[in-house]
């Protein structure tokens, strides 16, 4: 029988509920493990805290989500953690990250890269079982099932990056994409309103909930209660549409186990506030891709917000532990505004100078490989809630710099005749002559320039290292044998890729364990197909 | 701690009065927080900028509910500082709201260059106002932007060669 979703903002008593297995979080990990475990024949129970968005016809042509409008205000505070205003502790990172159904799968850009080689083989040494060769079958479920595709259709941030790289012998590649016949709105990032994009709450989770599988939306977990090693009940509470308490709680009381997919700042934040990190290791080593952000002023009008927001990419300077990817996308009013840095008569006109004329692209920077350094740590405030500590590391200030030249002499190569850098105070790049302000910018210090991230990562991290180990590498958490984690927190360093098709498979993998310990099938379905969409991979 | 301050500092805070502010009823802000906000926005957007942007108080106000708990007493307690001591950081005693614009970018450009914490508080002023105003379809004519595809689908449906990818004569897929 299939199961359902409630939202928790319309349940009018308190609840407890008694599945096989509580899945925490409905993102990247939460939906693979939702349909796996389901398929399996477990009672699952999925809590996400986000709200729901259902599928309920809009008056646009074969608009699917009436709910998703694509307007940047109205589709942060529905779709993202903190309404899209998350902060790093000392203000310097503005953190993107989805709280819905389907997390992050919601409003990611649709890039779908595989694990960086070289960030396996470095896992490898930390003792991570994870190989190209036996995550191969993984991937290629994931690939074939949503499925990943090489979309051609390119946007003018993308048009003008492949121009400008070809001008200086750079190689540009096409990054391969989860839609499914893209309508080309470029709205990726404010949740697919056509359901083109292949997120979670259109594959993974409507899959398992067909199969039986139950979801409670704005439900916010407080903790999991414990005795011995195993985790006994699960405490949340329901939140209405503004993300109030409804002072409705539920009580999950799971007979099998639970699976934590909260991702990186919501699972260490869960378990610290159960009480389980005895030895104040959750949270530590939380790693983040910091992302620089240059706007190239065109002649010509480019209607940015358009197109395929991000299906192309250079590998040139991925390489190495600081390596970084640089990408294309689409940008709105309201990003573009809180970005700039700006004020006055200046804020306009740079606004309706680079806004109708722009083309963006940006570098995601790789971190985490060494072990000297600390990076982020999430805490807990004096509420209890999330937030991130972090400064960005000292081995990226340079490659930093550099993308942003790199980035800078792309646009004026494919004819930008300006490139507008979001320093403190900005700067606009006419020439190689201005190159050398964009080298003193010193990242380090909060608010020295614009940077967001949308990918993090650790936290929770799987290592050989004792005194770094949280989860196990079977994906259960360290002393409970029944708690896995399966998310991007249990990444060792930062991913140096797009992370949600590595988390989809890594959670495929989490999923097989727990089927394989409780004696229950598992099987991937869509393992035939052609190659894998990244040519050498 | 952070509560006592506010309420010391809201008690001693009197923002000017500005007709545009009608709004009586909040979530969040206070009538002093929103006649404050008031003039933080019109330093960063200039005179006026409720013509575009009518809901613009009630937009924050709104957008507040969603931030951490933490972050939304900063912002609060941020406003409250401005409006009772960032006169003195040009040397006037008046209240930030009661200062000339001329006078009010004066101090966001010294806080901009501040110290951390005031580089922070600039930030958010100037996120929060140029955010809340660009939101407004009242002002994406002045950014040649037509608006989301939901409202104009003929972005989606326009015939090729459509303008974002002008050499590129393939019609969308359906």
């Amino acid at each position: 029988m299939a199961g359902t979703i409630v939202e928790g903002r319309n349940v009018a008593e308190d609840r407890t509920l008694t599945p096989d297995f509580c899945i925490i979080g409905s993102g990247a990990g939460g939906g693979v493990c939702a349909l796996k475990l389901t398929e399996a024949g477990f009672d699952v129970l999925v809590l996400e805290e986000g709200p729901n968005i259902p599928k309920e016809k809009g008056p646009a042509p074969a608009q699917e989500r009436k709910m998703l409008n694509e307007r940047e205000v109205e589709m942060y505070k529905l779709l993202y953690q903190e309404g899209g205003t998350r902060l790093t502790k000392n203000g310097g990172v503005k953190v993107m990250q989805g709280r819905c159904l389907g997390g992050g799968t919601a409003v990611n850009w649709s890039a779908c890269l595989p694990p960086r080689l070289e960030t396996l083989d470095e896992w490898q040494k930390r003792g991570l079982p994870f190989t190209r060769q036996n995550l191969d079958s993984y991937l290629r479920e994931v690939v074939n099932y949503l499925p990943v595709v090489r979309n051609d259709k390119y946007n003018s941030s993308a048009r003008k990056f492949q121009l400008g790289c070809a001008r200086h012998d750079i190689p540009t590649e096409n990054l391969p994409n989860n839609t499914n016949k893209c309508r080309e709105c470029g709205s990726c990032g404010v949740g697919c309103p056509y359901d083109r994009k292949m997120s979670g709450f259109v594959k993974w989770l409507p899959d398992a909930i067909a199969l039986g599988a139950n979801i409670y939306t704005d439900t916010r977990v407080d903790r999991l209660v414990s005795s011995g090693d195993q985790i006994r009940e699960v405490h949340a509470h329901f939140i209405d549409h503004k993300t109030r308490p409804t002072k409705r709680k539920l009580i999950v009381k799971p007979t099998k186990g639970v699976v934590l997919s909260a991702g990186a700042i919501g699972t260490p934040s869960i378990l610290m506030r159960s009480d389980l990190d005895l030895d104040k290791r959750v949270g530590k080593y939380t790693h983040i891709h910091p992302i620089t952000i240059t706007i190239g002023k065109y002649p010509e009008e480019t209607l940015p917000a358009y197109g395929v927001p991000d299906n192309m990419w250079t590998p040139k300077f991925a390489p190495g532990p600081t390596g970084y990817l640089i990408e294309t996308g689409s940008f709105f009013p309201v990003f573009s505004a809180s970005a700039t840095l700006q004020h006055g008569d200046e804020l306009h006109r740079i606004m309706r100078e680079y806004f109708p004329t722009g083309a963006i692209s940006y570098a995601h920077h790789t971190t985490g490989f060494d072990d000297k350094e600390e990076y982020g740590t999430v805490e807990l405030d004096d509420n209890g809630e999330p937030q991130l500590d972090y400064k960005i590391p000292k081995a990226n200030v340079v490659p930093m710099r550099e993308s942003l030249v790199m980035m800078a002499r792309i646009h004026l190569a494919a004819g930008a005749s300006s490139v507008y850098v979001m320093r403190n105070p900005p700067l606009e790049v006419k020439s190689d002559a201005d190159f050398a302000a964009i080298r003193k910018i010193d990242f380090t210090k909060p608010q020295a320039s614009t940077i967001y991230t949308v990918h993090v990562m650790g936290g929770c991290q799987m290592n050989k290292d004792d005194k770094r180990r949280c989860v196990n590498n079977d994906f259960t958490f360290r002393g409970k044998k029944n708690l896995w984690v399966a998310d991007g927190s249990i990444f060792p360093t930062a991913l140096g890729a797009n992370p949600q098709i590595t988390i989809y498979s890594l959670a495929l993998w989490a999923a097989r364990g727990i089927c394989e310990q409780h004696q229950r099938p598992f099987k991937l379905n869509h393992q035939q197909g052609g190659e894998l969409p990244w040519p050498g991979y | 701690m952070a509560g006592i301050l506010s309420s010391a500092l809201n008690a001693s805070a009197h923002p000017k009065n500005r007709s545009e502010v009608t709004q009586t009823t909040f979530e969040n802000l206070n009538k002093k927080t929103a006649l404050i906000l008031f003039a933080v926005a019109e330093s960063v957007l200039g005179e006026g900028f409720l013509v575009k942007a009518p809901r613009f108080i009630e937009t924050v106000d709104d957008f507040l509910n969603y931030q951490r708990a933490a972050q939304r007493d900063n912002l609060l307690l941020a406003l409250l500082v401005a409006e009772t001591t960032f006169g003195l950081m040009i040397g006037k005693l008046q209240g930030f709201s009661h200062l000339s614009l001329a006078d009010r970018r004066k101090i966001l450009q010294k806080l901009r260059s501040g110290t951390a914490q005031q580089r922070n508080i600039y930030v958010a002023f100037v996120n929060v106002s140029a955010a809340t105003y660009y939101a407004s379809d009242l002002t994406w004519p002045d950014l040649n932007y037509p608006g989301v595809s939901v409202d104009h689908p003929q972005i989606l449906n326009h015939p090729p060669p459509i303008p974002w990818r002008p050499a590129d004569p393939r019609p969308i897929e359906d």
